[in-house]
Parts: structure tokens; C-alpha cells; sequence
């Protein structure tokens, strides 16, 4: 009797949801896996030395990274977080959505701006020196060190933990805090006790991206001169010409990245928290008074100012002063591409990650939990590294494809796939899978299952339940992982870079274009421009949040 | 001849877990309402769901007015079974309206007829006046009834109701049984009622099936009471 | 059984959209970016997405990978355009990922070119066998032989010198000698110079190893990493704000920062330029490290008379004076004018070494830093 068992629990989980999982999960995973075969391939006498003389101090280095930019980006995130849902003080209503907006600043960007800033050339320097004829002793601030790039990664990536569980805590903890407070907790003991456990979920999912952007930074370490695995694996790539090592290198960092995954899908399963019940109210958040209100606001200030309207100001200040020579016609262009290029590959993250979401809900077996792991798995390896993948996959699509082509009349040996966009947008698409799918996975993971079983009851078909009761119930998370992921393409630049086609040029490589060649001003028009794109995104999705 | 046939089912969540349902068998004739009395965890609610598409027995067959909706060969997906759900926290679509809610199983039905049907449960569950209302916005007693509204608007064979009244304030839950055996009489539905109240399915139910958690010594198996 | 597939053909047909898409964005970014030379009309392709994008005139066209990223370049291609009616088509990247690229679309690159800012990269395409001759009598005569190849794989464009920079007001140039001199005692805490990650650090380290033999090279550069005033960090930039900020009194760096600290829009930085002084060390004895930006011909190029022809245009005096004028950087063509700046420096004697060497002993280089802690 056993036997049925399998052919019934089959029939089952072979449909067409899988199937498009499926493929969506292929076109993301082969390159992935590529890289992964790196693993396999036999070691060389650099990998030898890589592994002794580099690979501690790079471990160590991104662990310093990692655990400092985690532990800051996760206090200052949580901390504004609750302040902004919990508690009223003077402009909450402004920094609500305001501490959002240093999302929209690119790292590598904020890194030079930063460390510009406070040089010796730099505007509180130049000040100190010409208007009060003081001069700092040298490395008084030295933003170019680890603690500098602790602070930028941090003042960057710390609105990833703020969005994720303010949205969290306004729409699911109102009756626990409610009751807490009623309870006689005091404000300490309702964060410690309610709200952190309460928003882990989210937290942690801010925490994840967070610590992704960390180990996957390549700018901001190799600009302050921070040993990490990730320019670990550029030093053996571009030092020395090894693209094998540099590679296997990047397949352990993935492998240590899944880990990570899953020991925190682990922990997080060990406990049940906060069931999604159909009814939520929002939370009313308690006026605080005099210093309390003061310092709270003051708090926000300062995040504010440091995170976003310095670095900005500053780059305003230069694009002016640059804007004649460095302004062409063909900003348009760069900007269409820029547009372009993050909206296709936006559209496609969501697609699949709709699909895998959806199909890891459905069929929630250990082997779906592993394939969408590994589905977002790109976004902790270094752009470069994916751009290898998917130029592998599609050179060899393109020779498979060549008696195809044939057919369509090219020449011999014509690469058609590797030439065009699709290219880039595929490796958009690996690299930021993890965004749209963390997204949309706690879209589904608020939503209670006896929403689409009753639907099914009501006698409609799994789509159509999709449809009518999920997707209008998903739009909030479609719309933050919507824009999470558009910002983050907008913002990309070693995939663009090795991927792109002839003639390709968006406001990142631009920008990369004159800071590499230690043009600071002149990025900063460019600069700007990405910001400015990556801003009007996020305001799009605080308004579309509101209504 | 039995209306519902539930027959040798045997039920677990996962390959290798002890059973949650084990052997199964049971009957109830058309029009009929049965309750399902049981401690929680004993498998009452899985019972519901098996019958409703939303698992898969491991086991055992399980026919409808004689059509087998689940047997070795035969899967028949939930939204082609005929079988309304009520269930533990109603699980009303936020976004809908009650009218909405209502209809949302109705799509088959031309305009006039959606309509028609929607006034008629709303006289049904007395809540004509809560036509635009959001869920939210109503009180548990209220949305109790939004949702059994929205089960029987199709006009189920059968309808399977999921501890309908935990969520109800004591003082609440009188006035409602009567008046849910008012409408289901009224209905002429079938009906299984799980609970885990002896009160509410003596109150409902025109006889009860009790079901014992089972454990590895244990075997479980479902006994007719009154 | 609609419903059922019905998720699937959304993809399936979602994504050949998305794949369509991109191929027409491929078609025809070809004409996105180029100057006002060419007329093309912008209509979208009724036919499938072509791989090579239609030439406006019957120029024909060129395809680059470069390394290059300044603005001067991109204005020489459009003016090339202009002139010759032949469309240059750019992939801009970093050095080794254009290398690896080229690598990987083997016989079926459609680069011509390969333009990068390193002796030693022009060197490791050359080993990796991408390249062929570049057999032009103009190129032969516009750029000397020894900014070139030896077996004419690849040519230069411009140079940069590394220098050594020091403070006006706490050095004065008689003190300055040779490069081996920054290692003696005499310089103790008194260096800045960038990471020797960075690749103009290794070059010079390689030549180092050229020209004195490793030994010497080696015990050099401990002597140097144990002068230095701080950890290397920041680029050349900084490395002269440091002199001046008086963290060291002499600094390693590229004349062509020097020249664009003192042509930048920042005041500050134009101070910086005023208060450092630019010596070309080596004179009486090996020459001072010269570094080249070259240009190298694919081996599979199929617009190999077009790609010639560009290199030609780039290294006419008219062109070399431009890049000259806009980046600071010395001209591979005598007859080219220098900026004012440039001449002021007057002439100087560089390295007499085959450029190839950077990229052999590139690896020796790496080591060596490694290993006297040269960060």
C-alpha cells in the first residue's frame, strides 16, 4: 500500500507552477553553478599560496567587516525602526521615510565622497586650515582604514534593517506591543522582549542583505585599503592572472554564504513566531516628551545628516563646480540605458522570484528550500565573479545555438546572445535574485495559507487564485522588492562593466570612469544622476506604500 | 446510501512521523450535520482538510454523493470538489469587501445571478447593512457570519466548518449556534462542525464523531456517539 | 488544463520577450552613443537583431575593448568617425576581466582592438595569444621602436613617468638622487606611496627586478617598505596630499596626477599641486620608470584595415597632441606638442626596457612586496 505514496504525492507537485520554477531557477542557477565548479577543479601552485599567505588575514578582514558593519547596521536600523513605529517626536513623520533615502547612494560612491571630504584637500580640513588657521595632525581623521569602511558600509546599508522591520512593525505587532505596554512593561523591556523577538524575521532579512552587500563589496574595501575575501579574490585575479584561483576562491565564498543561509533558516524555524492572523490594526505610536523627544529626533538628525545630506551636499557642491566639463549629451543616453537596464532586469527578478516564492510555499521539502537558497545565493559573490558565469553560459549558449543562427543566416561562429543586453540583464538577475525573492518570501510569509486555501474552496484554480487573492495581497512586497532590486541595479557596476554590450554606457560606469581615474568631482554629476534616479525610486515606493 | 464516505484514510504530515489519522472510516447521509469532537492536536482539522483537497491522504479513499474525490489513482483539486470551508480564523480577504467576499466564489454565476445570491446571504446571515464594509472593520461575531456566508454562496455539497467559534466571547457564542443551526437547517446543508467543545456540536450537531489522538500504542480510531 | 500550463507559457513567453528585447537593444546600441557624426536613422530593425551593428556610411566599423576610460579618447573616436565615415564601437572595463572576456569569446570576439594603460596587460594578451603584427608604415614611423612591441603585437599610445614628488618647502631637489636612494636610511618615515596592489607599484617593482636583478630588487624594496611614513593607502592623489599635509616628505606618483591636480576645479587641490615639486629620479644612472597606455591587434580582428587605421589617426601628432593636452600624459609621437606643464619638466631620460618584462615578472613582483611587507 505504501507504493501509492509516491506516484499520488507526485502528481501533486508536478505542475505548472513547478515547472516554471523550474526554468526560472535554471537560467539563475547555471552560471551560479559554474562558479561552483570551481570547487571541483584541481588546485594550482597559486591557489597554494593563496591559501597560505593571503586567505587568514582576507578571512579575518571580511569577519572584522561583516560582524562590526552587521552588529552597527542592525542597532542603528532596529533602534530608528522602532523609534519611528513605536514612539511620536518632532519630524518622525519626515524621517519615517527620509533615513530610506541612503539607499539610493552606491557605496563606492559614499567612499570617495567620505574620504575626499576629510582629506587634506577636503572642505573641514581646507576649512579649518584657511578660516582658523588650524591644522590637524595628520591621521586625525583617517576615514581611508577599516573603521572607515565599517562607517560607510554601515551609514549605507543600515536602511535595509530600518525599511524591512519598520514595515514589519506597523503592520503585524500592534496587539503584542499593545498588550505589553498595557502589561506595565517598561519602553526598555517592550524593545527587549516584544519587538526584537517579535521583528526577528524581518530583522534578519535586513540582517542577510546587509551582510551580502558586506562580503560582496569590492569598491569601498579596495578603496580604503581593507583586506577582504573579496579583494582577496581580485588580487589573485588581477595580480596574479589567475582566473582559476580567483574563482575557486569565490565558489568557497558562496559556499560559506549558503551556510549562512541555512544555519539562519535553522534557528529561525527552532521557534514560531508571530503567526500572520487575518486581522492586524496598525500600531499607535506614544508621544514622548521633552528631553526623550528632543533626543530622539536629534538621533535621526544625525543618521540623517551622515548617511545621506553631507555626502550629498557635497557632491552637489562639485557637480557644480565640475558641471561644464564634465556634462555631455550624451547624459540622456546613459540615463535611458541605466533606466533601461534595472527595469528589465527588475521585471525578471520578480517574475521568478514570484515563482520560486510561491512554489517554495506551496511544496515546502527541504530540496525547495535548498534550490531557492542557491537561487540568491549571487548576491554575496562579487559582480565580477557572476559576470564569469554568465559569460560562460553564454558563450557556450552561443555555440549551441550557432547552426541556429546559421539558419538565420549569420557567419560562422557569430555570437548573438553574448553580444546583446540579454546578457548583462541575466547577470542583473543572478546577482540581485536575492532581493526580489526576500521580498516577496515574507510577502508570503505574512500571509496567512487559509487566505488561497479558502479561494481554492470557493472553487478557484491555483492561478486564479494567484491572481485574485495573492498578487493584490503581495503588492506591498512587490512594490519594496520592486524597488530594492531596481536601486540596487541601478547602483551595479562590475557586472555592467564586464557584461555590457558594444557602446553601453549607464551613469555607474560614468561615475566608476572618472573616480577611478581619481577624478572624484568630475563623478560627482554622474554620481548625482544615480542617486537622483535611485531617490525618485524609493520616494515612489513611499508613496505607493501611504495610499 | 452515505452522501460523504470517508473510507481506511490514513494521514501524516511527513514520511517517517507517526500518523496523524490513522484507518479512517466514516459516513454521514445527505443534509446531515456532524460534529467532530476531539483534544486538540488529534487530527480533526486535517480531517477537514483531506476532505477538502487541501491534503493528500497517504491511504484510503474519500467519495462525495458518489464521486470519489481522492482514492489511489484520483486527485481532485480542491476548487473542483464542491466543498465549502469554514475556517478557524475565517481567513477573510482583507482587501475585499464583505459583498466581495461574498461573491468571490460565484465567478461561474452571471451578473444578476451574483447579485440575487449575494442579497440572499446577506438576509441569510443578517448583515445586509455591512455590504461595504471591510473585515476589519466588523466585529468576531460578524465576520463569523461573513464567512459562512461566503462558504455557502456557491452552494456547497458539503460544508466543513473549523472550530467556528474561538473566536467568539462566550456571551456571543449562544446566540450564534442557534442561529448558525437556523441557517444550515434553512440550507438543508450538509455539514461536519469541528470543535473541541462538547456544548457546541450537542447544540449544532444532530450526532458527533469523536476522534482520539494517536499515539504509537495507541491505534486511533473514530467512534459514533449518540 | 489551461490553467495548469498556464504559469509556464507566462514565463517561457515573458522571458523570449525579455530575450528579444534585449537582442533589439543590442541591435541598435550601436548608435546610442556616438557623436554627431553619424545620421543614422534610429528606426527600429524589422529583421532580427544583427550582431554587427549597420555601418552608417560605408566606413565600415571598428570594435574596441579598453581599459582606457578618459574623455579624450571618447571625443578622438568621434572624430575619427567624422573624418573616416568608420563607426568605433566601445566596451570599456578593467584590464584583466576585458582579457578574460576576450579569452572566453575566443575565435568569435568581435574586438579588433585591445587598448589598455600597462606594458605589462598589452604583454599578457600578447602571451595569451590574442594578438597578431600591426604592420603599418605610418604607425612604424609615428611611434618609436622602443614604445613598441617587439614583434609589433602592440604599440603604444602615451606614457606616464613615475616620478618622485617632494615638498618644496622641507626638500630640496639636490637631496633627491635615484629611486634605489628612497631606500637608504636617510628617507626613514619619510615616504608615502600607494598599495602595492596597485599595478603601477608592480610594474615599477618589475622593472626594478629588470634592470637591478632580484636580489637587489628585492633588498630595494624592503629597504623602501621600511621607509614609509604611513601604511599605503588612497591613490596617487593622496599620496601627494599626504606630502604636503606633511605626513611624508616625498611621494611616489604618476606625472599625470600631478598634472591633473593642478589643472582640478577644486582650489585646494591646485594648492597641493603649487607646494610639490616633480623630480625625475634616475637620470646619471637607468632612466626614470616609464609606463605605457598601448594598443594591441586581435588576432581574429575582422575589421583589421579599419582598426589600423584608428590606430594610425591615434597616433598622429594632431591626436597626440590632444591626449597630451587633456590627460597630462607624454605623447609616443615626437612631433606632438606637450601642455605647458609638461614642457616645464623638461626632457628626460626613462628606463631602457622591454615593456614585456612588466608583465613576466609581474608574479616575482607580487612576491617580493608580499614579502618585505610592502602593503
Amino acid at each position: 500500500m505504501k507504493k501509492s505514496l509516491l506516484p499520488r504525492s507526485a502528481r501533486r507537485q508536478i505542475n505548472g507552477w513547478t515547472m516554471a520554477s523550474v526554468i526560472g531557477a535554471a537560467v539563475v542557477l547555471l552560471p551560479i553553478l559554474y562558479v561552483l565548479t570551481g570547487l571541483f577543479r584541481p588546485a594550482n601552485e597559486n591557489w597554494d599560496k593563496v591559501k597560505q599567505f593571503l586567505l587568514t588575514d582576507y578571512i579575518l578582514g571580511s569577519a572584522k567587516l561583516v560582524i562590526f558593519t552587521g552588529f552597527f547596521a542592525t542597532f542603528i536600523g532596529v533602534v530608528l525602526a522602532w523609534l519611528v513605529v513605536g514612539y511620536s517626536f518632532p519630524l518622525r513623520r519626515f524621517y519615517k521615510w527620509a533615513l530610506v533615502l541612503p539607499l539610493a547612494m552606491p557605496p563606492y560612491i559614499a567612499a570617495y565622497t567620505y574620504s575626499s571630504m576629510t582629506g587634506y584637500t577636503g572642505v573641514i580640513q581646507a576649512t579649518l586650515r584657511n578660516r582658523f588657521d588650524l591644522v590637524l595632525p595628520p591621521g586625525t581623521i583617517d576615514v581611508m582604514s577599516d573603521r572607515g569602511a565599517i562607517f560607510v558600509l554601515t551609514l549605507c546599508l543600515f536602511p535595509y534593517i530600518f525599511m524591512l522591520t519598520r514595515v514589519f512593525l506597523e503592520r503585524q505587532s500592534a496587539s503584542f506591543i499593545e498588550n505589553a505596554r498595557l502589561l506595565g512593561h517598561k519602553p526598555l523591556s517592550v524593545f527587549f522582549r516584544v519587538v526584537l523577538p517579535l521583528a526577528r524575521p524581518a530583522i534578519m532579512a535586513g540582517v542577510m542583505l546587509v551582510l551580502f552587500e558586506v562580503l560582496s563589496d569590492f569598491g569601498v574595501a579596495n578603496y580604503f585599503g581593507v583586506q577582504t575575501v573579496s579583494t582577496a579574490i581580485f588580487q589573485t585575479w588581477f595580480g596574479m592572472y589567475d582566473v582559476q584561483s580567483a574563482m575557486k576562491l569565490a565558489a568557497w565564498l558562496m559556499v560559506a554564504v549558503l551556510g549562512l543561509f541555512m544555519l539562519e533558516r535553522l534557528l529561525r524555524r527552532s521557534r514560531r513566531y508571530a503567526s500572520p492572523t487575518s486581522r492586524s490594526n496598525p500600531l499607535k505610536p506614544q508621544p514622548l516628551k521633552g528631553i526623550a523627544a528632543w533626543g530622539a529626533t536629534l538621533f535621526c538628525t544625525l543618521v540623517f545628516l551622515l548617511a545621506f545630506f553631507f555626502p550629498i551636499a557635497q557632491l552637489v557642491v562639485w557637480a557644480i563646480e565640475t558641471g561644464g566639463t564634465v556634462w555631455r549629451s550624451d547624459f540622456l543616453d546613459l540615463t535611458v540605458n541605466t533606466l533601461k537596464g534595472a527595469g528589465l532586469g527588475t521585471a525578471i527578478v520578480l517574475l521568478i522570484a514570484i515563482l520560486s516564492s510561491r512554489a517554495a510555499r506551496m511544496f515546502d521539502s527541504p530540496f525547495m528550500q535548498a534550490l531557492t537558497r542557491l537561487l540568491s545565493a549571487g548576491y554575496a559573490v562579487p559582480g565580477a565573479i557572476v559576470a564569469i558565469g554568465v559569460l560562460a553560459v553564454f558563450i557556450a549558449l552561443d555555440e549551441w545555438l550557432a547552426p541556429f543562427y546559421g539558419m538565420l543566416g549569420k557567419e560562422e561562429g557569430a555570437l548573438v546572445l553574448s553580444l546583446s543586453l540579454a546578457m548583462l540583464i541575466t547577470g542583473y538577475v543572478i546577482r540581485f535574485m536575492a532581493t526580489g525573492y526576500g521580498a516577496l518570501e515574507a510577502g508570503y510569509e505574512k500571509m496567512p495559507k487559509a487566505y488561497s486555501e479558502a479561494s481554492r474552496t470557493l472553487g478557484r484554480s491555483s492561478l486564479a487564485t494567484f491572481f485574485r487573492v495573492e498578487l493584490p495581497l503581495l503588492r506591498g512586497s512587490l512594490l519594496s522588492g520592486f524597488v530594492l532590486t531596481f536601486v540596487e541595479v541601478v547602483k551595479e557596476l562590475p557586472l555592467t562593466m564586464l557584461l555590457r554590450p558594444f557602446n553601453y554606457d549607464t551613469l555607474s560606469t560614468r561615475a566608476y570612469q572618472y573616480a577611478t581615474d581619481e577624478r572624484v568631482f568630475d563623478a560627482a554629476l554622474p554620481s548625482l544622476f544615480l542617486v537622483l534616479i535611485g531617490l525618485i525610486s524609493v520616494l515612489f515606493i513611499l508613496k505607493a506604500e501611504r495610499s | 446510501m452515505s452522501f460523504v464516505a470517508v473510507d481506511g484514510v490514513t494521514f501524516r504530515f511527513a514520511a517517517g512521523q507517526s500518523a496523524v489519522i490513522e484507518d479512517l472510516s466514516f459516513a454521514m447521509s445527505r443534509g446531515e450535520t456532524v460534529g467532530v469532537l476531539g483534544a486538540s492536536g488529534s487530527g480533526k482539522s486535517t480531517l477537514l482538510r483531506l476532505i477538502a483537497g487541501l491534503e493528500m491522504p497517504e491511504r484510503g479513499s474519500i467519495s462525495i454523493n458518489g464521486r470519489v474525490i481522492v482514492d489511489e489513482r484520483v486527485f481532485v483539486e480542491p476548487e473542483k470538489r464542491g466543498v465549502g470551508m469554514v475556517f478557524q480564523d475565517y481567513a477573510l480577504f482583507p482587501n475585499m469587501t464583505v459583498a466581495d467576499n461574498i461573491v468571490f466564489g460565484l465567478h461561474k454565476l452571471k451578473r444578476e445571478e451574483r447579485r440575487l445570491r449575494l442579497e440572499e446571504m446577506l438576509e441569510l446571515v443578517q448583515l445586509s447593512g455591512y455590504v461595504r464594509r471591510y473585515p476589519h472593520e466588523l466585529s468576531g461575531g460578524q465576520q463569523q457570519r461573513v464567512a459562512l456566508a461566503r462558504a455557502l454562496a456557491p452552494q456547497p455539497s458539503v460544508l466543513l466548518m473549523d472550530e467556528p467559534f474561538s473566536n467568539l466571547d462566550a456571551h456571543l457564542k449562544a446566540a450564534i449556534r442557534s442561529e448558525l443551526r437556523q441557517i444550515l437547517r434553512q440550507a438543508g446543508t450538509t455539514c461536519l462542525l469541528v470543535s473541541h467543545d462538547e456544548a457546541d456540536v450537542d447544540a449544532i450537531c444532530d450526532r458527533s464523531l469523536h476522534v482520539r489522538a494517536v499515539e504509537a500504542s495507541d491505534f486511533g480510531s473514530a467512534e459514533f456517539a449518540r | 488544463m489551461f490553467t495548469k500550463r498556464s504559469p509556464l507559457t507566462l514565463v517561457v513567453s515573458l522571458m523570449t520577450a525579455a530575450t528579444l528585447l534585449a537582442g533589439c537593444g543590442a541591435g541598435n546600441a550601436g548608435q546610442n552613443n556616438t557623436g554627431a557624426a553619424t545620421p543614422a536613422p534610429s528606426t527600429a530593425p524589422s529583421t532580427a537583431p544583427s550582431t554587427s551593428p549597420e555601418p552608417a556610411k560605408s566606413g565600415g566599423e571598428v570594435n574596441i575593448y579598453t581599459a582606457r576610460h578618459y574623455d579624450v579618447d571618447k571625443e578622438l573616436h568621434a572624430a575619427f568617425t567624422e573624418q573616416t565615415g568608420i563607426k568605433v564601437n566601445v566596451v570599456e572595463g578593467k584590464a584583466p576581466e576585458l582579457i578574460e572576456r576576450m579569452k572566453r569569446e575566443g575565435a568569435s570576439t568581435p574586438a579588433d582592438l585591445f587598448i589598455t594603460v600597462d606594458g605589462g596587460i598589452l604583454n599578457s594578451a600578447k602571451t595569451e595569444q590574442l594578438l597578431q603584427p600591426i604592420a603599418s608604415e605610418v604607425i612604424d614611423k609615428q611611434v618609436p621602436a622602443d614604445l613598441r612591441d617587439k614583434d609589433n603585437n602592440w604599440i603604444g599610445l602615451s606614457s606616464r613617468a613615475r616620478v618622485i614628488i617632494y615638498a618644496k618647502d622641507r626638500v630640496k631637489p639636490e637631496q633627491l638622487s635615484t629611486y634605489e636612494d628612497l631606500a637608504t636610511d636617510k628617507w626613514k618615515g619619510k615616504i608615502a606611496v600607494r598599495s602595492s596592489e596597485n599595478l603601477y607599484n608592480q610594474s615599477m617593482l618589475a622593472s626594478f627586478i629588470d634592470v637591478m636583478g632580484e636580489k637587489e630588487a628585492e633588498a630595494w624594496a624592503k629597504g623602501f617598505a621600511a621607509n614609509l611614513a604611513r601604511k599605503p593607502e588612497g591613490g596617487d592623489r593622496d599620496q601627494a596630499k599626504a606630502v604636503v599635509a606633511g605626513v611624508a616628505d616625498v611621494a611616489i606618483m604618476n606625472t599625470y596626477y600631478v598634472g591633473q591636480l593642478a589643472a582640478s576645479e577644486d582650489a585646494e587641490e591646485k594648492k597641493v599641486a603649487e607646494q610639490i615639486g616633480v623630480f625625475f629620479p634616475n637620470q646619471q644612472t637607468t632612466g626614470t620608470h616609464l609606463n605605457l597606455s598601448g594598443a594591441g591587434l586581435l588576432k581574429t580582428s575582422k575589421n583589421k584595415e579599419n582598426a589600423i587605421k584608428l590606430l594610425e589617426f591615434l597616433t598622429a601628432a594632431e591626436a597626440q597632441t590632444k591626449i597630451s593636452a587633456a590627460n597630462f600624459e607624454f605623447p609616443v609621437n615626437s612631433e606632438a606638442k606637450l601642455p605647458e606643464l609638461l614642457t616645464s619638466w623638461g626632457t628626460f631620460k626613462h628606463q631602457n626596457i622591454d615593456f614585456a618584462k612588466y608583465g613576466e615578472l609581474n608574479p616575482k613582483a607580487v612576491e617580493i612586496a608580499n614579502k618585505v611587507g610592502w602593503e
